[in-house]
């Protein structure tokens, strides 16, 4: 499959008072297929929205070079086959839902009415499209965003924290959508601290931290490696340095037991061992790794160079 | 080309003429055009002198700072909504972007003196029942009306790269400055006094800094006595003028905000 | 690679549209704008009326100027004159009515009262005018004839200031009270001074050209109007005048002199000595008596003594005045550390005795300079009628054994002297403290009595005709 997004050692330096010359964006290699959905997860402050800015051709890369779609950063022509709903978008307050579409619309020359109510109807808003914006709830406001973002009909989408401050309702309800967008064959980036958003539609994701990708790849393979943990009811301390579990976490639960191993590690050697000493075993839960944890992992890691 | 262009000056028109400080300017102005034939006897002149001076005078500082307080906020306003990122991720150049603002800006401003003039007018006419005196006093506020695009085109310009607040002091200033070069200039070439690097100065600072008083056409109209010859064709060069001097501050505002990270 | 030079291309190109508009732009307003502006529509057209910036307005001021409203303003500030004016506080009208003439350049009425203000408002505990003002008075006028060039009023006023109050150098009056003649908006009554400005000037002829042709013009508007009183209250004072007029010509031989008659006795009545004297002592520090004999009728005669530096030329390098246009500034404030008293010594029985006392007044007569002239100065021209019946429009027939002078009024025979005076000597200092300084002319003579006994009494014939 074709790279929707490829950069290469992207940077952006900014001067600040304070420190000098900061890398907000440092060295930044990213590959995004077409087609998948791409998370690019990182801290407030990250450098995300730089980055996002950098590909849709707001601001220049201090230095490095990128496509996207195939065409090199800054092109005005890959505009027409892109979206952007940056966070939590202010549209003109005083239009209406309608009004949006004809506003963005016209900034391509659409003029297609039918499409724009169709686009409407897609996000669930043609029975609000005379409200105005301001009478608009937030999750609201985020599908009238979606709804202009496919008026060019794009291959590739930006969306900036999309979910970000909706209630669960509203955000099942972007959810389904950007899934949509999938089926529909476009490429979705997503740029989010919502782990958990992100873990359910995101085919592969990025870490972002300090300006660096720390992590990059299909979120499968990034959330290999959980863990099981055992609760033991009457062991004893000397059995326990028998067993010699390697990589077990010992954990004192009130009166009982908890191990945590790693899930590659044998697991019925472990039980085995547990019995032979003696000792009860009360559960055995395996335990998936979560973005989560790979997160924080990840992003409490000290600031490297 | 200009499809975005006139689309981004639409929607600004329609944002500017519903933003509550510039109608509560307007709607004093408007009030105050209203109540300015009563005004007129605090004063000892001729009361339609006063009249005429007044209504002149309170549409132009209405309109003044109009045009600064819609213009200053423009830009930044933009970017702290993030609006102008869903706009330039569109196929919308910068340029485009930033013509279309000011576009939007002089539209929303001629309705708003369009507006003040016609109060004026109609509050004219029912107090002095002239007409040909009320198409001058239409001809003065027109005048205004490219002075203030100036403005206008100044602000924007300096939008690109300073804050709002300073801004507005900046262009303020600028249009005080760029309305006593003239007399200034006057004052120095006739008065024979002053040094002669003064005037150079003079001479320099009115080549170079908007010329805001070449639109200040009153005096002539508030007294008419005079006969101005060939008035129109100082009109035309006036206009000129100002397409020009606004092209001149639109295309550099243009050059900076281009290189602006926003 | 291709985009980066594409957007560098366009980028040289517009910097090359910014060079072009910016030339274009200078080029528009320096040779086009600026001057038509100036010329048309500058609150200061044409003259310094209202220039924004000038030493006597503030920032504050200006700003107002600028924001607009500059009429009412001034309309308002000129309201706040008159309560001063009521309660005599002339200095603080002075710069309001600078303010406002600025402010609002073509509110004539206060261009006339302010005129008036300053030339006649600033007087000493003698009622004697301060004429260190009649400049500024005069500049103010100049400027508020050049912004109001449509209307008679600043001209008529100016014509006025120099005919009435500077009551010399008619000329002036004349250039002026024409000015004003031409703007049709005069009142038709006030046409009627151009008459007397011309014969002051002693252009006698065209002063009653001028009273028949008002009469022709007031006569039609009779004809159209007579029930109107004030078209025949009119037309009867031109009479009045014209008719006056042509008596006092006939009587000094105008007429018979025209006709080629041969003159009578009274017309040729040959030159006599008016046999000036004059003694100068300064009593008191600042207190100048003057003493001395002027053989003219008992009534109306009056001499015009001037005291006042010698050494500054504004005052020294014109006989018994200052070059009154000496500056263009309207300046408010006055040289203070100049000297300039103008007073009339007044005839009875042929001698005059008057004290002018001056220490009252010590910011107005600072007496700073070291030397003093102290002027005598009579001009026939501003004699009155009687007077002029013997001496004539340009002193024919006014003679003095010594003091008379063709050359300080050119045309005109005037009577002109001058004495010195010392600043220890006014001031009554150094060797001046205990004895009384005393200066006099040759001629001057003690007497105990008011008349002098072999003086030639001008005599004044009856009424004739002459011819």
């Amino acid at each position: 499959m074709a790279a929707a997004i490829e950069t290469k050692d992207l940077t952006k330096t900014y001067r600040t008072k304070a420190a000098g010359n900061v890398n907000v964006v440092d060295n930044l290699s990213l590959h995004v297929e077409e087609g998948e959905i791409f998370g690019f997860l990182g801290p407030n402050g990250a450098g995300k929205t730089t980055t996002i800015k950098m590909l849709l051709g707001i601001i220049s890369p201090t230095s490095g070079e990128g496509t996207v779609l195939g065409e090199e950063l800054g092109d005005m022509n890959v505009h027409h086959k892109i979206s952007y709903v940056p966070e939590r978008p202010y549209y003109y307050e005083y239009m209406t839902g309608f009004e949006i579409l004809k506003f963005y619309g016209s900034l391509f020359g659409i003029t297609d009415t039918d499409r724009m109510n169709a686009l409407l109807e897609r996000v669930n808003l043609h029975r609000d499209k005379s409200k105005t914006i301001s009478q608009y709830s937030k999750g609201m406001q985020q599908r009238i965003g979606l709804a202009q973002s496919l008026l060019n009909d794009p291959k590739l989408l930006f969306l900036d924290e999309p979910t970000g401050g909706l209630d669960p309702i509203a955000h099942r309800e972007i959810r389904d959508l950007i899934l949509g967008f999938r089926d529909e064959g476009r490429t979705v980036f997503i740029s989010s601290h919502e782990l958990s958003e992100v873990e359910l539609i995101c085919d592969r994701v990025a870490i972002i931290n300090y300006g660096k990708i720390a992590r990059q790849g299909k979120l499968t393979e990034l959330l290999k490696g959980g863990r099981v943990e055992i609760t033991v009811e009457g062991y004893s301390e000397q059995a326990l340095k028998d067993m010699n579990i390697p990589d077990a976490k010992i954990l004192p639960a009130g009166g009982d037991l908890l191990l945590d191993a790693p899930e590659e590690s044998d697991i019925n050697a472990v039980i085995d061992a547990v019995r032979g000493s003696g000792a009860r075993i009360v559960s055995v839960v395996p335990r998936k790794k979560r973005l989560e944890d790979l997160f924080v992992e990840t992003v409490s890691a000290p600031k490297a160079g | 080309m200009f499809r975005p262009i006139f689309a981004i000056a639409n929607a600004t028109v329609g944002e500017a003429i519903r933003r509550k400080v510039l109608l509560i300017i307007l709607f004093i102005a408007t009030l105050f055009l209203i109540i300015a034939p009563n005004l007129g006897m605090l004063s000892a002149r001729s009361e339609t002198v006063v009249l005429k001076s007044m209504m002149l005078g309170i549409i132009q500082i209405a309109s003044a700072v109009i045009a600064i307080v819609l213009t200053v906020y423009m830009l930044p306003n933009e970017v702290e909504r993030r609006t102008i990122y869903t706009i330039l991720s569109k196929p919308v150049m910068r340029w485009q972007f930033l013509a279309g603002k000011y576009l939007g800006a002089v539209l929303a401003l001629g309705l708003m003196m369009s507006l003040m003039a016609v109060v004026m007018s109609a509050m004219f006419l029912v107090i002095k029942q002239n007409p040909s005196e009320a198409i001058k006093l239409l001809q003065a506020v027109a005048m205004y009306f490219v002075q203030m695009s100036l403005l206008a085109s100044v602000a924007m310009c300096i939008s690109t790269f300073v804050a709002p607040l300073v801004n507005f002091f900046l262009s303020g200033g600028l249009f005080l400055v760029g309305t006593v070069l003239n007399p200034v200039f006057d004052t120095m070439q006739k008065s024979g006094s002053g040094a002669s690097w003064g005037k150079g100065l003079a001479q320099l600072l009115s080549v170079i800094l908007p010329n805001f008083a070449t639109y200040n056409i009153q005096n002539p109209l508030i007294n008419p006595q005079q006969q101005i010859q060939s008035e129109a064709s100082y009109y035309i060069n006036a206009f000129g003028y100002g397409v020009m001097y606004i092209a001149i501050m639109l295309i550099t505002g243009m050059l900076i905000f281009e290189k602006k990270e926003v | 690679m291709a985009k980066a030079s594409s957007k560098q291309a366009l980028r040289t190109k517009f910097l090359a549209g910014l060079a072009v508009l910016g030339l274009g732009q200078a080029v528009l307003q320096t040779s086009v704008l600026q001057p038509f502006w100036s010329k048309n529509y500058s609150p200061a057209k044409a003259g310094k009326t209202g220039s924004l910036v000038d030493r006597s307005l503030s920032p504050d001021q200006m700003l107002f100027a600028l924001a607009g409203f500059r009429e009412l303003i001034a309309g308002i500030l000129w309201v706040r004159a008159d309560s001063f004016f009521d309660s005599g506080n002339y200095d603080a009208i002075l710069p309001i009515i600078r303010l406002v003439t600025f402010l609002d350049p073509k509110q004539v009425d206060v261009f006339s009262t302010g005129i008036w203000h300053i030339a006649y408002n600033f007087t000493d505990e003698e009622q004697r005018s301060d004429r260190r003002y009649i400049p500024p008075a005069i500049a103010l006028a100049k400027q508020g004839c050049e912004g109001n060039p449509e209307t008679y009023e600043v001209f008529f006023e100016t014509g006025w200031l120099w005919y009435h109050k500077i009551d010399d150098e008619y000329d002036q009056a004349v250039k002026y009270m024409e000015e004003a003649y031409k703007r049709p908006d005069i009142q038709p009554a006030r046409k009627n001074l151009r008459s007397v400005v011309l014969q002051r000037a002693g252009r006698v002829e065209d002063g009653m050209e001028n009273y028949y042709t008002l009469l022709e013009d007031a006569q039609k508007v009779f004809d159209k109007n007579p029930d109107v009183f004030q078209s025949r209250q009119n037309r009867d004072a031109i009479v009045g005048n014209l008719d006056t007029m042509i008596v006092r010509m006939v009587q000094r031989g105008f007429m018979a002199g025209k006709e080629g008659r041969p003159l009578n006795a009274y017309d040729v009545f040959p030159p006599f000595d008016t046999g000036f004297s004059v003694k100068v002592s300064v009593l008191q520090p600042r207190v100048v008596r003057f003493e001395g004999t002027w053989n003219v009728l008992p009534v109306g005669s009056r001499i015009r003594c001037v005291i006042k530096d010698a050494d500054w030329d504004v005052f020294s390098k014109y006989p018994a005045q200052m070059n009154w246009e000496f500056s263009d500034d309207v300046n408010l404030e006055p040289p203070r550390d100049k000297t300039f008293m103008q007073e009339q010594l007044f005839v009875r029985n042929r001698r005059f005795d008057k004290t002018v006392d001056m220490s009252r007044d010590p910011t107005m007569y600072p007496f700073r300079s070291k030397r003093y002239l102290v002027e005598f100065y009579y001009n026939p021209r501003s004699a009155p009628p009687h007077i002029q019946d013997k001496f004539s429009w340009n002193g024919e027939g006014l003679a003095d054994k010594n003091f008379t002078n063709t050359e300080i009024r050119p045309g005109t025979r005037v009577f002109y002297t001058y004495l010195e005076l010392d600043k220890d000597q006014l001031l009554r200092k150094g060797e001046w403290q205990e004895k009384t300084p005393v200066t006099k002319t040759k001629n001057y003579v003690e007497v105990e009595r008011t008349y002098i006994k072999g003086d030639q009494i001008l005599q004044i014939p009856s009424l004739r005709s002459g011819g």
